[in-house]
């Protein structure tokens, strides 16, 4: 039984482990913001209604201005930084790069780790499906319209695959 | 058209990589140094008198660096316009909003400074407050400033021909009246600024801007500091959509709060926080008469409009003049008369916003509808036949050099079906018509041009300094792709250094669609001056003339014998060993009549040039619930020439969603006693994926005579027509005129039920 | 946004929780998903000494399909449920609702105890300090006003959740635990109708699992959701109804029940009634969905005026009851 107020914990984030002191109210968010400095994800909303906040718990897109960080110890945490590995882009980043998906950009991180998640648990969705899996994840500035083919591009890949 | 090598291609923006892996640095990202957290208090109530202010007991509390009030600051006001000053960024003697800032604090972290605010006490005497336009203008209202009278804040009176004789000349005239409440930004990022100041005194400051020199000023102004020591830094922006561009009192308190602390302050507003205290969209009703001829031309047209300005001043005059000047520029009208008034409230402030004036720009297109319908005209004829046209002048004297607004109709409608639709569908199912224009720049003073210089590197690199920015639209690719066309170089070659005011130069800014037109202008002509100093340089090597010449692939070579070339950077390297200079400047200074002015003088050329657009939507009502379906639309726009295509496409699209879907279904604040109800993303609905129909996108170019390359902007008319497409094709589905937007479902509901009981 | 600050306790099984709930009662929150409890703590509309986390608590969590009913653990999240072959076979309703909360992202972090056991939601409550600091605290915030309806001497808000309407629909009952005892109650009655203090499970109680019964007979269920955008939006008002049919094809018993209608679900009993041993052909819609409406508050306290949430409670009712005949004549 743990019993806390301010203790340590370790969060793996991005394959590496992080031993830190959070306080029990520190969100997901605010720790790995301000204290791993990994600021690209974006609090837009504060209130789990936006996706900006998006990060990916063991692979399942999580709002992370909701969860508490103490609750996700010993859990895969993955913050876009760590999407990309060895200087290239992701294919996701990459193809919301060459679609004109990022105009801004601020919603960019969230909607990535959203579209990488439905393309791992389903490799060709419909588009349709794309945007329901992204229908909690806001954008102002792109109309969904070029994000919607991004994803697509990679889902039409996916069923090639098949 | 000559072929271009970037120009008018699918270019991937050169700043969108470092955005997909989230390096790219927003405001609210930036850690410094002893960075402490500054919070705002603000006013609980929508008007009191401020008797007193006691901040001692948060100055006690451990960690807390700096507090602030009024009294640190000299107590000016400031205001857009000379004649618009009207606000302090800490008052002294009222608050008018709920939610108006009060006092501030910097604190080692954000629970520290929270607890501060609490501990601040402050001594209110409540006044009478006014929330509505009605309230505000009755005979014994409260005065929320003693300056403007009545709490009328703006009066723009416009008044072309004869309205009277136009409208006894009429064959059918009518008169409606239109309403909307107020709606919101919502940009991405929600509002954040830090500052410092080195031992010097010198500030650095970063905040989402629409114009870095626009907030440099103020600043300049209030901290009473030169110009030179404020350095308001390049960062990367989470949209703008027409706000942020004037000084906000969380710029000036910030750097209070830093220059008070001796520390770095940090400002990151909540959702509520972007809602409540930046800027809204004004509420706004409209009546509009208007007359026509048997065919359907406009002959007269008298227009007033009533806007709730909230608080204070803001962009006022702008804001009150735009929506009326985009209905001029689109539509052809003779005999026009505009009152519009903007209308103090003890509500939040509202600036101009991107597709500001729905009840305005609705307004006019409904009526066109309701009197095409009176003559047995379809809509899409009622546009063509008001379109405005090349060469034409506007009722308030702007020439237009180039206007594709009815190849906009025209196309939007065949793609659409139009003919084979209208008046044709099955019942409760629709299509309308929206048509709109904006302009790319309107006069502004000293701060009406561009300047740009470019650097060039031995290795044949660039750096190109601009002031323009980005706010998300694209404006940083725009420049590069610009540069590296007209030197032919890679996109790679070339390096940005833009809207930082310690090293660029003037920029009007991003909020009036000017950025392509003039700032592209400016970037192209640096180039330019740069291109002929190297081709200078290269037709003594190879001794042909400069004319000659042609730069591509990083090489100049004599266009007629490719062979006969040497690299860009051999030409550099040439100029240096001889100590000639070769860096390049550019300024544009459109044609803009300077002596027009948004009250005193609003006639003359508004801005030199502008786009033109249409959209088409069809719609399924359900007629159990007022639900509205948006099967697909079409959106058309001039834009000049199509730079970046796909960038074109994003803003139509982008435009499309705020102005259409969310401004015309879904999106409305709602109000108690002052108060909005809705200042978050869970109240306020802006449209998600899942809502957004399949658009068609249509780009239109003309080729402007004066635009970079025939450019002129990139989607403002298919965000300003969007809404009136939705509310024709609305109208069109229930078989009644709607006048008061947006459309939410209760009340679509409402006038199905109406109309079905006016049958019975 | 920051939250109160608060002591964290991760019991290790239901045991430890149960004692946990014993020891510190009142002051304690329960967090299964999060997605309500961190947004109303960080409103301050919830400050607790002690946020007790049961999400990892094993015995908790899955659906479990028996002889004579299913089962649901409190912590099986929207997503789960709503992807379950089984309850998209025998209780569509609940399926439906579930694939409706919010967005995908938030129905897989939201549990179906968590969703039953959300607060009730009004314009005036469910915000920040900025919007209401300066106002008097209403019913809800332990005052004596009511700011969405002037004179009201009690608390219009509304209870948006929809599982529960679905769950109702199909007579689902709960477990609720405590150290050393346990109670099964339909779920109805777990809401007082008081939006002040909309459950009446007790300060020690945990929500353990939901049971579906069976019941035989061919049956047909919906749920119908009116909001006005596709996702992220909280039902303006709902409506539920499962129908049974026996071997002659008459209607043995069915259950309707009104979502977003005040404090608490509603059932519409008086259209139940109306429909027994009447055959799935014969039923009169527009007279069993007006039934609907008098059940519905209509306060204007949610983004659509109450007046238009009532009258499209009697639209969603006839669609929802439509859609479970059709389900039930194509079971035949
Ligand atoms: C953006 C957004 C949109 C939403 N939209 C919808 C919507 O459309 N429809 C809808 O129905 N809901 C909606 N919700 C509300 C809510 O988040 C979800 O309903 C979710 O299912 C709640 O589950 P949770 O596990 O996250 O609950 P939590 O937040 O963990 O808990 C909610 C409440 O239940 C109590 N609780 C949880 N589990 C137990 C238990 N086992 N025993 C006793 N008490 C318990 C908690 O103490 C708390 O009071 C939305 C929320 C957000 C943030
Ligand atoms: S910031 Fe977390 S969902 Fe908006
Ligand atoms: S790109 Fe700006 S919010 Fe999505």
């Amino acid at each position: 039984m743990k019993k806390i107020k301010g203790y340590s914990i370790t969060l793996t984030v991005n394959n590496e482990n992080y031993d830190l002191t959070a306080e029990p109210n520190r969100t997901l968010l605010e720790v790995l913001r301000d204290d791993l400095h990994l600021t690209g994800t974006k609090e837009s909303c504060g209130e789990g209604a936006c996706g900006s906040c998006t990060v990916l718990v063991d692979d399942q897109p999580v709002r992370s201005c909701l969860t508490l960080a103490v609750a996700v110890e010993g859990r895969h945490i993955t913050t876009i930084e760590g999407l990309s590995q060895g200087g290239a882009l992701h294919p996701v980043q990459d193809a919301f790069v060459a679609h004109h998906a990022i105009q801004c950009g601020f919603c960019s991180p969230g909607m990535i780790l959203t579209a990488y998640a439905l393309l791992k648990e389903n490799p060709s969705p419909t588009e349709e499906e794309i945007r329901r899996a992204i229908s909690g994840n806001v954008c102002r500035c792109t109309g969904y319209a070029k994000i919607v083919e991004a994803i697509k591009s990679l889902a039409d890949q996916g069923r090639q695959e098949r | 058209m000559k072929k271009f090598d970037l120009i008018g291609k699918d270019m991937k923006r050169v700043d969108t990589a470092s955005k997909a892996t989230g390096e790219a640095l927003f405001s609210g990202d930036l850690i410094l140094p002893r960075m402490l957290v500054g919070k705002v208090l603000r006013s609980p109530y929508p008007h009191a008198r401020i008797i007193s202010i006691d901040t001692s007991k948060a100055e006690k509390l451990p960690g807390v660096k700096a507090v602030i009030t009024a009294k640190d600051m000299s107590g000016d006001k400031w205001g857009v316009f000379k004649y618009t000053q009207d606000q302090q960024f800490l008052p002294t003697e009222k608050v008018r909003y709920v939610g108006e800032e009060v006092a501030a604090v910097a604190a080692v972290d954000e629970d520290t400074a929270l607890e501060a605010l609490s501990l601040i006490d402050v001594q209110y005497e409540p006044l009478p407050a006014v929330f509505t336009v009605d309230d505000a203008l009755a005979p014994n209202a409260p005065l929320i400033h003693d300056v403007y009278p009545s709490n009328i804040n703006i009066h723009v009176k416009i008044d072309v021909g004869d309205v009277e004789k136009g409208f006894s000349e009429s064959f059918l005239v009518r008169e409606d009246t239109f309403t909307a409440p107020e709606d919101s930004y919502f940009q991405g990022e929600p509002y954040a600024v830090a500052a410092q100041f080195d031992n010097a005194g010198n500030l650095e400051i970063w905040m989402p801007n629409a114009g870095p020199h626009l907030k440099a000023k103020p600043l300049s102004n209030v901290l009473k500091i030169p110009l030179n020591k404020v350095r308001v830094r390049k960062i990367t922006i989470g949209g703008a959509f027409g706000g942020r561009s004037e000084i906000a009192p969380a710029d000036v308190i910030c750097a209070f709060l830093a220059r008070k602390a001796k520390r770095p302050v940090k400002i990151i507003y909540t959702r509520e926080e972007n809602t409540v205290a930046t800027r809204q969209a004004h509420a706004m009703v409209t009546t509009i008469k208007t007359g026509v001829d048997k065919e359907g031309h406009v002959v007269a047209r008298d227009i007033t409009c009533r806007m709730d300005g909230g608080a204070y001043s803001s962009t006022g005059p702008i804001a009150v003049s735009v929506p009326f000047l985009c209905m001029e520029q689109a539509y052809r009208m003779e005999n026009i008369r505009y009152n519009g008034y903007r209308i103090l409230t003890n509500k939040p402030i509202r600036g101009m916003f991107r597709t500001h004036g729905r009840a305005f720009a609705c307004g006019v297109d409904t009526q066109l509808d309701m009197l095409g319908a009176e003559l047995g005209i379809d809509p899409l004829t009622m546009r063509l036949r008001n379109a405005r046209q090349t060469g034409d002048y506007t009722p308030t004297k702007s020439f237009v050099a180039s206007c594709g607004m009815t190849e906009t109709i025209i196309r939007t409608g065949e793609q659409s079906g139009w003919k084979e639709k209208f008046g044709k569908l099955p019942p409760f199912h629709g299509i309308g018509i929206g048509t709109n224009s904006v302009q790319t720049g309107f006069p502004m003073g000293i701060r009406g041009g561009s300047q740009a210089f470019i650097k060039l590197n031995e290795d044949g690199g660039i750096t190109v300094i601009t002031g323009i920015v980005d706010n998300g639209q694209g404006n940083d690719n725009m420049i590069v792709q610009i540069a590296a066309e007209e030197l032919g170089i890679s996109p790679d070659d070339v390096q940005l250094i833009s809207a930082d005011t310690e090293v660029t130069p003037s920029d009007p800014g991003s909020y009036s669609m000017c950025e392509t037109f003039i700032g592209g202008n400016a970037v192209r002509l640096a180039a330019q001056d740069v291109k002929m100093k190297l081709f200078k340089i290269a037709a003594g090597e190879f001794g042909v003339g400069e004319d000659e010449l042609t730069a591509r692939d990083r090489k100049i070579f004599v266009t007629s014998n490719p062979e006969k070339s040497m690299n860009i950077a051999k030409a550099v390297r040439i100029a240096l060993s001889r100590n000639e200079s070769i860096s390049g400047e550019g300024s544009y200074w459109p044609n803009v009549d300077a002596k027009r002015e948004w009250v005193k003088n609003p006639y003359g050329q508004l801005s030199e040039t502008f786009s033109f657009g249409t959209v088409i939507v069809e719609v399924k009502v359900d007629p159990e619930t007022g639900q509205v379906e948006v099967i697909e639309a079409w959106a058309a726009q001039d834009v000049g020439y199509a730079l970046n295509p796909k960038v074109i496409e994003g803003q139509f699209e982008g435009g499309f969603a705020m102005g259409g879907q969310g401004g015309m279904l879904s999106e409305f604040h709602q109000w108690h006693e002052g108060r909005v109800l809705n200042p978050t993303h869970l109240g306020y609905m802006v449209p998600l994926a899942i809502d957004m129909p399949k658009i068609n996108n249509i780009i239109v170019e003309t080729i402007d005579p004066n635009g970079p390359y025939g450019a002129k902007e990139a989607g403002m008319s298919v965000a300003m027509s969007a809404a009136q497409a939705y509310s024709g094709a609305i109208s069109n589905a229930i078989g009644v005129y709607l006048k008061d937007f947006p459309l939410t479902p209760d009340i679509i509901l409402k006038a199905i039920e109406g109309k079905g009981k006016r049958e019975q | 946004m920051r939250l109160p600050p608060f002591q964290y306790l991760e019991p290790e099984n239901i045991t430890e929780a149960l004692s946990m709930m014993d020891t510190y009662k009142d002051t304690v929150k329960i967090i299964a998903g999060g997605t309500e409890v961190i947004n109303h703590m960080k409103h301050r509309l919830l400050s607790p000494a002690f946020v007790m986390n049961i999400a990892k608590l094993g015995d908790l969590g899955g659906i479990s399909v028996l002889d004579h009913e299913i089962v649901l653990g409190a912590s099986t999240t929207l997503k789960e449920i709503a992807n379950s072959p089984v309850i998209k076979e025998k209780c569509k309703a609940i399926a439906e609702a579930a694939f409706q909360v919010a967005s995908p992202t938030i129905a897989a972090m939201g549990t179906i105890g968590g969703n039953i056991l959300q607060n009730t939601r009004c314009m005036t409550y469910n915000q920040s300090e900025i919007v209401l600091t300066g106002l008097d605290s209403c019913h809800k915030r332990g005052g004596t006003i009511c700011l969405a309806v002037k004179g009201s001497t009690r608390c219009f808000s509304v209870y948006q959740g929809d599982m529960a309407p679905a769950l109702i629909a199909f007579d689902a009952q709960c477990i609720l635990r405590k150290s050393g005892a346990t109670r099964t109650i339909p779920i109805i009655d777990l809401f007082t109708g008081n939006g002040v203090q909309p459950f009446s499970i007790g300060s020690d109680e945990i929500l353990t699992g939901i049971i579906i019964p069976k019941q035989d007979g061919t049956s047909g269920s919906a749920y119908k959701k009116l909001r006005i955008r596709g996702s992220i939006d909280f039902p303006l008002v709902s409506a539920a109804s499962v129908i049974w049919v026996g071997a002659d094809g008459k209607i043995t018993s069915s259950r309707m029940v009104i979502g977003a209608a005040g404090p608490a679900p509603r059932m519409v009993e008086e259209a139940s009634l109306a429909i027994q041993g009447q055959l799935p052909g014969e039923i009169d819609l527009e007279a069993l969905a007006g039934m609907a409406y008098g059940l519905t508050e209509g306060a204007d306290n949610l983004a659509m005026p109450g007046a238009y949430r009532r009258k499209m409670a009697r639209v969603l009712l006839k669609r929802a009851v439509q859609e479970a005949l059709e389900d039930v004549k194509r079971g035949i």
